[in-house]
């Protein structure tokens, strides 16, 4: 193996990982604080993905990076928004019921979020061209980076320091944590747990419409999109430690060089690698490679 | 249960009537004919079902205007295979009990193989509207499975065919293919007929490569893209499909793999590829069904009349022609025979020459496959509403490309 190949094996397992973090986060992060799994995430990412391709459409948010950001963001605060819808009508209703009730609910919001898609954009297949700046490929010696591919793993690295940030040097971000570690005491101690319940859905939803915004001209837009990240965003989050940023970043890292690697050495097994690796990790380390045991 | 209205009782009336008037029918009285359609209408399949079902209903709309199946209405029984096994068996095997013993829809490779034991069993007979096992007429051939459309040796040995025809130069190949049976298949096909037709045509021998295998519904094909880069072949060959091949072709660009090609042959994409990637699509043949523009005869003119009518689409895609060729099938081998009893209805297929929106077509006696033109399209990029533009458009002999029936053996296939 050359060093051209070795570079192009790390950036595309690190665009992988990114991108499956940028899926992942949200996840996590509500799981993290509400102990709720929520099965519709990948719906909500799909939304987001749809209503940033829509903008493309009207607005051009293909034309330059600062649109396709401004797009991307725009599908953040509104998925956001229908977080809130969904925080106030379905989970605030979760609170304290058993898991089996939970997965039911968040998949038949799942199902919403597919029914919804087919209604408003239909059964055909879209796609989005990237911005022209993100077109095309850096050629250095035998070694081709696409220009898009930094530009995901530039997208995951900021959200994650965003977050890393936000939850342990701020204190709204120290709230969501001691909330998430005891939100009984943190009531006795006067703070708002619901107000912070609910925040932290908007956030998690915002990441979710923000990862299908940015996500938007790297893969197919269909009512199937949701099926395809958020498989591989529950397994770098089981891997990672439920719950735990840092840990969907480092399992997401991990995993997608696993995957690279396997795909180098077995290229007629696509993808065993990965679930090897994966049940592997869990046999060792039940708990995941950050995740706190119970 | 809606009540019977003045116009069930008229139409059902007119057909009890039409039905008397034939002696020596055997015909089962009381009610429509029903014709179960098994095909994907929720999942990842279901934009490609969704033309199966429109063409069905475009076909049997245009039977009972013209006053049913021996003066008998038809009716569609639908049911969602989800692309999946064990959903299309539990669906064939409700809608046999339910005494419904002649169905067609099967779209996906591995639900038409799951449904052969059990139309074998169960009595039934069933028409695949599009799905791309060779099996089915070989190893897993069953007299009670039928496919209307192009076989797939007939397909990719056309496919290649035409490579050594117009591109005699490029002689290295690689496929892009799926990792599941349909990939496999396809694959080796088209390598059988590079094998064959480039020495014949080119008086070249093609260097084949190993081909690239896709996972299936994932989101990143970029260690597969690059794997496809050190190749450096000249002439690939997709036949990964739908969203997939969308997204793979999108990730591809960013490396600049379809421009190294000097020509991508697709297998069966039709418009879908082109439809979702507009300005983005790498120029390509690809395979379908049937192409409307390219069928100028009363048949295919008035189906996409009436499918305007019924869907606002112009432009039909193949399978929607499959189930419309299917359906016909079944009226022409129940009016052939006189009978929609599974026996009789298999006996009257075989060998039977039916008109479609492609033309005539005749299904083999020996191994339950239909003998039809291949359809190919060339499709580039423009600057049009549609984002693409078709250039070329080319039907090759079905007879001249598809291969002796071997039913109950496996396909027997050069190998590089």
């Amino acid at each position: 193996m050359q060093a051209a190949d070795i570079a192009t094996l790390l950036v595309n397992s690190l665009t992988w990982a990114m991108a499956t973090f940028l899926v992942a986060a949200g996840l996590t992060l509500v799981f993290g604080t509400l102990h709720i799994l929520n099965f519709s995430h990948g719906g909500f990412f799909m939304i987001g993905a749809y209503a940033a391709f829509s903008l493309a459409q009207w607005v051009g948010t293909s034309n330059s990076i600062a649109l396709y950001l401004f797009g991307s963001l725009a599908a953040g605060v509104l998925v956001a928004g229908l977080g809130l819808v969904v925080d106030r009508l379905v989970l605030r209703r979760l609170a304290g019921v058993e898991d089996a009730y939970i997965l039911i609910a968040t998949y038949a919001l799942l199902l919403v979020c597919e029914g919804s898609t087919k209604l408003v954009w239909g059964l055909k297949y879209h796609s989005v061209m990237p911005p022209a700046m993100l077109d095309g490929a850096w050629v250095m010696g035998s070694a081709v980076v696409p220009r898009l591919s930094l530009f995901i793993i530039a997208c995951g690295l900021t959200v994650f320091i965003a977050l890393e940030v936000f939850l342990n040097r701020t204190k709204s971000g120290r709230l969501v944590k001691a909330i998430a570690a005891d939100p009984w005491m943190a009531g006795l101690l006067g703070i708002n747990v619901r107000r912070v319940y609910t925040a932290t859905v908007a956030l998690g939803f915002a990441l979710a419409g923000l990862a299908g915004g940015l996500l938007v001209s790297n893969q197919a837009l269909s009512p199937s999109l949701a099926s395809a990240f958020v498989i591989y965003a529950f397994g770098v989050i089981i891997v990672g430690g439920m719950g735990s940023i840092s840990g969907a970043f480092f399992g997401s890292i991990l995993l997608g060089l696993i995957d690279a690697i396997g795909q180098w050495v077995l290229p007629g097994l696509p993808g065993l690698p990965f679930f090897i690796a994966m049940t592997l990790i869990l046999l060792l380390r039940p708990q995941g490679l950050m995740g706190r045991k119970h | 249960m809606s009540q019977p209205n003045r116009r069930h009782v008229l139409q059902y009336g007119a057909a009890a009537a039409s039905s008397l008037a034939l002696p020596g029918v055997s015909w089962a009285q009381g009610g429509p004919l029903k014709i179960g359609l098994i095909t994907p209408l929720s999942g990842p399949q279901e934009f490609i079902g969704t033309y199966v079902k429109n063409g069905a209903e475009v076909a049997v709309d245009q039977i009972n205007k013209a006053g049913g199946i021996l003066g008998r209405q038809v009716a569609l029984e639908i049911r969602d295979d989800k692309a999946n096994p064990a959903a299309a068996l539990a669906a064939a095997r409700e809608l046999l009990g339910a005494g419904v013993n002649l169905h067609i829809g099967g779209i996906s490779s591995a639900v038409v193989l799951a449904l052969v034991p059990v139309m074998q069993q169960e009595n039934g007979v069933h028409i695949t509207c599009g799905a791309g096992t060779e099996k089915m007429n070989h190893e897993a051939y069953s007299a009670n499975m039928f496919r209307a459309g192009d076989s797939p040796d007939a397909r990719g040995r056309a496919q290649a065919k035409l490579m050594a025809e117009k591109y005699p130069n490029i002689t290295r190949w690689t496929g892009l293919i799926p990792d599941h049976e349909y990939g496999r298949t396809t694959w080796g096909i088209f390598v059988d007929g590079l094998l064959e037709f480039y020495p014949q045509i080119a008086k070249k021998k093609p260097e084949i490569l190993d081909p690239i295998l896709m996972p299936y519904g994932v989101s990143d094909y970029r260690n597969a893209i690059t794997a496809a880069l050190r190749q450096q072949a000249d002439g690939c060959y997709n036949s990964t499909y739908g969203g997939d091949a969308i997204t793979m072709f999108q990730q591809a660009r960013g490396f600049g793999l379809m421009q190294r090609y000097k020509v991508v042959c697709d297998s069966a994409n039709e418009f879908l590829v082109a439809r979702g990637l507009k300005q983005q699509l790498p120029p390509q043949w690809t395979g379908m069904h049937y192409y409307p523009a390219g069928n100028k005869n009363p048949m295919s003119e008035r189906f996409v009349a009436d499918y305007l009518a019924k869907t606002k689409d112009n432009e039909p895609l193949g399978w929607a022609g499959e189930s419309h060729a299917a359906v016909y099938a079944l009226k022409s081998a129940i009016e052939k025979g006189r009978s929609a009893e599974t026996k009789a209805v298999i006996a009257n297929l075989k060998g039977l020459t039916w008109d479609t929106v492609t033309g005539p077509r005749h299904m083999r006696a020996e191994d339950n496959q239909a003998v039809k033109d291949v359809e190919l399209v060339y499709i580039e990029p423009a600057q049009t509403e549609k984002g693409y533009a078709v250039t070329q458009y080319v039907k090759v002999d079905g007879k001249a490309s598809i291969l002796p029936p071997l039913p109950g053996q496996k396909l027997k296939l050069r190998t590089a």
